[in-house]
């Protein structure tokens, strides 16, 4: 809501500066965002008075000017305009002003003559809306005085909550201001000079549904000569942010700025007659099949949900969202119809969201009207018409709910409000603040209903005698329905800032795990392993989410959830890139793996933990992964440090760590050759056990499948990624490290080579030794790998480091003889090795 | 062999050594001289070997002398060991000089992204005061995201968060994590202190301060007498702990359809410090937070008796505390994950 401060203080005296008054209206809830002052683009313009208007000797279309600005000198000016006269007050902009639009004003030689600046039309200053001619100023205005000191303004931004549509008006702000700085509110006059026949032989009016139309209140000017508005009008529109268009709209669109009341001004002539001969309007729902062209020239078919202002012959405009086109004010209009209804806010609602037409008229009507404003909308319009743009005001109104409902009156408790706020105001204090908005009250002397809760579903307490207070509630504070409403106006208006603090005193809730415990002890890990967290959008392009659709099995680790159901798709996205919710995490790391490639930043190691999200005919799944990306070098290569490119190990080292991390046992791979996202050759499933045999981690590892790079155009070279279900994401805390005593023997460690084909994976071979090694193996290393002589061509040895020891001696080397005996021997038979002495 | 001859031989062995230790030129030498002196086939036993053939009286006398001449050697020995040892390790030491300003093998370590790290910041402030950690669906009813919020389908109020639907019926990404708060309320029994942390969609295209994808942090604390009054003592502390003690607050009206009083929760512009500037909209103050009165409306949805048990919520955007604290002028950068962003946090 802009309001210009000229126009305030018509209304409200106060004392204070701009920034006062924004700050007083701040911390009493009326926001202001933003203080505009109009007049700072009029530096260098000032008033001049025309001394010569002459022809242009050698251009039709442009005259010379000879114009006094008042400091003792006369200044040529070549000018295009046609309305301009001898004798006539204009607005000049001297050579350096800089107008609207960044428009410079500079000496110039137009067609041979010289122009020192130039004569200014009202648009051009952004002053009024008119661009055909010079702004003709008032004779009396002081020549040679500045523009900014005579049409200068303040204007605020007051951003209005929607519970107070009341104060999307000026005389709404005036009453808040009223409240802070004590003054009285004048409210604009509304009497109007009638004559003729009355209103109700010239217009009826028929509302089929009261429901959608509690009021309607119609009035007839006849004889009005449609023009521009005086100017100070159309200055007072634009600065209040709406556009001037002629006398009897702006007359409308002051009223809505003014008091916050919308209104339609019809062409009575376009209007069908009823059988009395009177203009019959009816305000009715649209009918199957019906079309109207409204004001902004578009033809729409209308929804049977439209509430519609009609006449006998079809509609004329969609009721508080636009009027139609055929019974437009023009020019040529000479009987004009007043329209000032009430209308239901949530029907409004709905139909200017059905034609994309929210406008500023149905934002009022959708938060509600005080019923009061019908009739003082209808009042100060008429008179305003009359005032502008001429003509008779038939006597009296066409009122459809003439009687005035009476105020509301809202019990609360005193002691109540000082419990909720934590203040010790009692009720004197209480009722002394509300009454600075106006809210006047009376001790009830009997038990007392308290509302405390509206709408639907209301409910109220009973107050014994004596302990209530009920207020009479201005009618245009619709906001104000229950107990803690009237709570919140005594903290308001008393000031938020003289609610003491305090620390809460009061009981602690028990404990409970944060659900973010593990999450975060994975997070550090991870970022002390060199890996940076990454948050990407949850919402991904349908191309996204079919290319990395995972078609693995997926097997949730214990406490998470599985990842199910369909895609979930947004029905209003905003654009196609995020239409999806995501299935995976891995194509997102990817696309920032690509982004920073862009950026020229090619060794990255990202992680996200995030949630995937599935869909089912009536209910959703979401469930927590971990997703990895891996590309570049390793370490940061430096003088000391030659460069490394990551693999598949380094994933798997991070994966590794974070088993360690939750007391699981070194993740199993197996080879995962049929995952169209990666690299069939490159990639495993991996799982990681809890000491209890449940899940700890699962999911999959693996290089990003070469196909899948290219079709994303993707900079990097090799990229590893991983998705894993891991157990402690979605909550619950890591386990309690139980330490193992000491050894108090020494191990005994030995190396076995083994020589295997290359089809047997490591991990068969691990397997097997653990299996065949007996109670003392206390662990078994894989520590070398070699390739070539005397090895055949698919061929490779693993070496492994096993330690051998008890806890209650130490083994002699004839056991852990017999031991590598037992291993080399089963090794031998089950998987055909070769054991090197 | 008398006693004069063996002593005459044990000093003349003491000058010998004496001399020949001042020839050794390294440390192996003295040794190879100790050996050849003191050792137990050395010269000094050799000389002793003689003391059969004195007298029983001369004995001692010898003895003696072989003990001064034994310890004098060994004095020379280790006195000469000494001197040359600290030679060669000096000369080890230039040999094994090296350019220490060069710089460090660097240790790779990332980071932790801005906007998680601020909602976990503020869950631990709040966990110092009791709140506990809830979670709760993003993806929403209409329920629990609006109506039972005081929302009802229609109202005006729905104009504060554009909505992403989705392609199940009666379902919407969560636009705040108010809903938690109603799954709270239905699942435990005051007395609560809550933090929900999470992500929220909005119908709302990109610029520099809103995204359609963004965190927040939900507050919830129900009971019998909490008030207004708890609420803005509560948010002070908070504002301490997180941009400073001693910062300047504001506390005035704002508006939510599921708090009375709705609160607006200011902090003194981090910038400027207070005379105004471009970054608080020359007001001197930067709105961190949302906040009010839990609506009795809200309370009885969720089973709770208005008359008996009262509170507050709050919500806040952790990247906007984020912006403020480490004055990051662009929301975009992020959900951007540009590593240039993300590795100035450490």
């Amino acid at each position: 809501m802009r309001v210009p401060l000229s126009w305030l203080r018509e209304l409200v005296a106060f004392d204070l500066t701009p920034e006062q008054l924004a700050e007083r209206l701040t911390l009493l809830g009326m926001e202001v965002k933003g203080i505009d002052r109009r007049g700072t683009e009029w530096a260098n313009v000032v008033v001049g008075e025309l001394l010569a208007v002459e022809k242009h000797p050698r251009a039709d279309r442009l005259s010379l000017t000879r114009v006094n600005t008042g400091a003792g000198e006369v200044l040529e000016i070549v000018c295009g305009a046609t309305n301009i006269a001898v004798g006539q007050r204009v607005p000049v902009a001297l050579p350096g002003a800089v107008l609207p639009g960044n428009r410079r004003i500079e000496r110039t030689e137009k067609m041979g003559a010289v122009s020192n600046g130039m004569l200014c039309s009202g648009d051009e200053l952004g002053l009024t809306a008119d661009a055909d001619g010079i702004l003709i100023l008032a004779p009396e205005t002081p020549l040679g005085a500045k523009l900014a000191d005579l049409y200068g303004d303040v204007v605020l931004d007051v951003d209005v909550k929607p519970n107070r549509g009341d104060a999307l008006s000026i005389v709404g702000i005036a009453r808040e201001v009223a409240a802070v700085a004590g003054g009285a509110v004048r409210l604009p006059p509304t009497d109007v000079v009638e004559g003729g026949r009355p209103a109700v032989e010239r217009l009826s009016v028929a509302v089929e549904d009261a429901g959608l139309c509690p009021r309607f209140v119609g009035r007839w000017i006849e004889g009005v000569t449609v023009g521009p508005s005086p100017d100070w009008v159309q200055m007072r529109l634009l600065a209040a942010g709406i556009r001037p268009i002629s006398n009897v709209v702006d007359a409308s669109n002051y009223v809505m700025v003014e008091l916050g009341k919308p209104i339609h001004t019809f062409d009575a002539g376009a209007v069908a007659r009823d059988p009395r001969g009177r203009a019959g309007l009816q305000v009715r729902l649209a009918r199957a099949g019906e079309r109207m062209e409204t004001l902004d020239h578009v033809e729409r078919a209308l929804d049977p949900e439209t509430l519609l202002i009609a006449d006998a012959s079809g509609p004329l405009g969609i009721a508080g969202v636009m009027g139609g086109a055929t019974s437009e004010v023009s020019d040529a209009t000479r009987d004009v119809i007043v329209e000032s209804a009430i209308f239901d806010p949530v029907s409004i609602r709905r139909t200017a969201f059905r034609y994309a037409l929210r406008s500023e008229a149905s934002l009022r009507f959708e938060k509600g009207q005080e019923f009061r404003l019908a009739r003082l909308g209808a009042d100060r319009a008429t008179r305003l018409v009359a005032e502008w743009a001429g003509g008779t005001v038939a006597v009296g109104a066409v009122d459809t709910h003439a009687q005035e409902p009476a105020p509301r009156r809202i019990a609360f408790r005193p002691a109540r409000v000082d419990r909720l706020l934590g203040t010790d105001l009692g009720i004197d204090a209480q009722r002394e603040v509300l009454r600075r908005v106006g809210i006047e009250t009376e001790v009830s002397s009997s038990v007392t209903d308290v509302a405390i809760a509206a709408g639907e579903n209301p409910a109220s307490v009973a107050a014994s005698a004596g302990t209530a207070v009920i207020a009479t509630v201005p009618t245009w504070r619709r906001d104000i329905e229950v107990e803690a409403d009237l709570a919140e106006e005594v903290a308001r208006v008393h000031g938020y800032e003289l609610v003491p603090p305090r620390r809460p005193p009061t009981e602690m809730p028990a404990w409970r795990e944060s659900p973010l415990a593990a999450r975060d002890a994975i997070r550090e890990a991870l970022v002390g392993a060199g890996l940076t967290e990454a948050v990407t959008y949850a919402l991904v392009s349908p191309r996204m989410l079919e290319a990395f659709r995972w078609t693995f099995e997926d097997r949730p680790a214990v406490g998470e959830a599985a990842a199910q159901g369909r895609p979930v798709a947004v029905t209003n996205p905003l654009s196609l890139d995020h239409s999806l919710l995501r299935q995976s995490i891995v194509g997102s790391l990817v696309e920032v793996v690509d982004t920073n490639a862009r950026h020229a930043i090619v060794d990255v190691a990202i992680f996200e933990i995030g949630r995937g999200y599935g869909g089912e005919p009536d209910r959703s799944h979401e469930w927590w992964r971990l997703g990895l990306a891996l590309t570049g070098a390793v370490e940061i290569p430096a003088w000391n440090q030659p460069r490394r490119e990551v693999d598949l190990d380094d994933a798997k080292g991070a994966i590794e760590l974070i088993a360690r991390l939750l007391g699981a046992s070194a993740p199993s791979y197996s080879p995962l050759t049929d995952e169209p996202i990666l690299h069939p050759g490159r990639s495993a499933t991996v799982e990681a056990r809890l000491p209890n045999g449940d899940l700890a981690i699962a999911g999959v590892v693996g290089e990003l499948h070469p196909r899948l790079a290219e079709a994303w155009e993707l900079r990097a070279r090799r990229v590893i990624v991983a998705e894993l279900s891991v157990a402690g994401l979605t909550g619950g805390s890591l386990a309690v490290v139980r330490a193992a005593p000491l050894p108090r023997f020494q191990p005994n460690e030995r190396d076995l080579t083994v020589d295997v084909p290359d089809s047997v994976p490591a991990a068969e071979v691990t397997q097997h030794v653990r299996e065949a090694a007996g109670a003392h193996l206390q662990e078994a290393t894989l520590v070398g790998t070699y390739r070539g002589h005397p090895l055949g061509p698919d061929e490779r040895s693993l070496t492994f480091r096993l330690r051998f020891g008890a806890a209650d001696r130490v083994l002699s080397d004839a056991e852990v003889d017999t031991a590598i005996g037992t291993i080399s021997g089963a090794l031998a038979d089950d998987i055909g090795a070769r054991i090197r002495s | 062999m008398n006693l004069d001859d063996l002593s005459r031989d044990l000093e003349t062995l003491a000058e010998e050594t004496a001399s020949a230790l001042a020839g050794a030129s390294d440390v192996a030498a003295v040794e190879a001289l100790e050996l050849d002196v003191l050792g137990k086939k050395g010269r000094l036993t050799g000389v002793l070997r003689g003391i059969g053939a004195l007298p029983a009286d001369d004995r001692p006398k010898v003895g003696a002398i072989a003990n001064r001449v034994r310890a004098t050697i060994e004095a020379a020995v280790a006195e000469r060991r000494t001197i040359l040892g600290s030679a060669e390790l000096d000369a080890r030491l230039r040999a094994e000089t090296i350019d220490v300003t060069m710089p460090g093998r660097p240790i790779r370590r990332g980071s932790l992204h801005p906007s998680i790290e601020s909602m976990a910041e503020i869950a631990r402030i709040f966990a110092q005061f009791g709140f506990v950690t809830y979670e709760t669906p993003e993806i929403e009813t209409d329920e629990y995201n609006f109506q039972d919020l005081n929302i009802p389908q229609d109202h005006p109020a729905r104009d504060l968060w554009d909505t992403l639907y989705v392609d199940i019926p009666g379902r919407l990404l969560r636009t705040h994590t108010s809903p938690g708060q109603i799954h709270v309320m239905r699942t435990v029994k005051p007395p609560i202190r809550a933090i929900l942390p999470g992500r929220c969609f909005r119908y709302e295209a990109i610029d520099a301060s809103h995204g359609t994808e963004f965190f927040q942090v939900e507050g919830l604390m129900i009971d019998e007498g909490t008030t207004l009054g708890d609420l803005r003592g509560l948010l002070d502390e908070f504002a301490h702990a997180m941009f400073g003690a001693g910062k300047k607050t504001r506390f005035r009206p704002g508006y939510y359809p599921f708090t009375e009083p709705s609160v607006a929760f200011d902090v003194e512009c981090l910038v400027c410090g207070g005379p105004g500037c471009p970054a608080c909209g020359r007001s001197g103050w930067m709105t961190i937070l949302g906040a009010g009165m839990v609506h009795p409306v809200v309370l009885r949805n969720c089973g709770l008796d208005p008359e008996r048990y009262q509170g507050f919520a709050f919500g806040m955007g952790p990247e906007r505390i984020a912006m403020l604290r480490h004055r990051i002028n662009d929301i975009r950068l992020f959900l951007e994950n540009d590593l240039r962003f993300l590795g100035q946090f450490r």
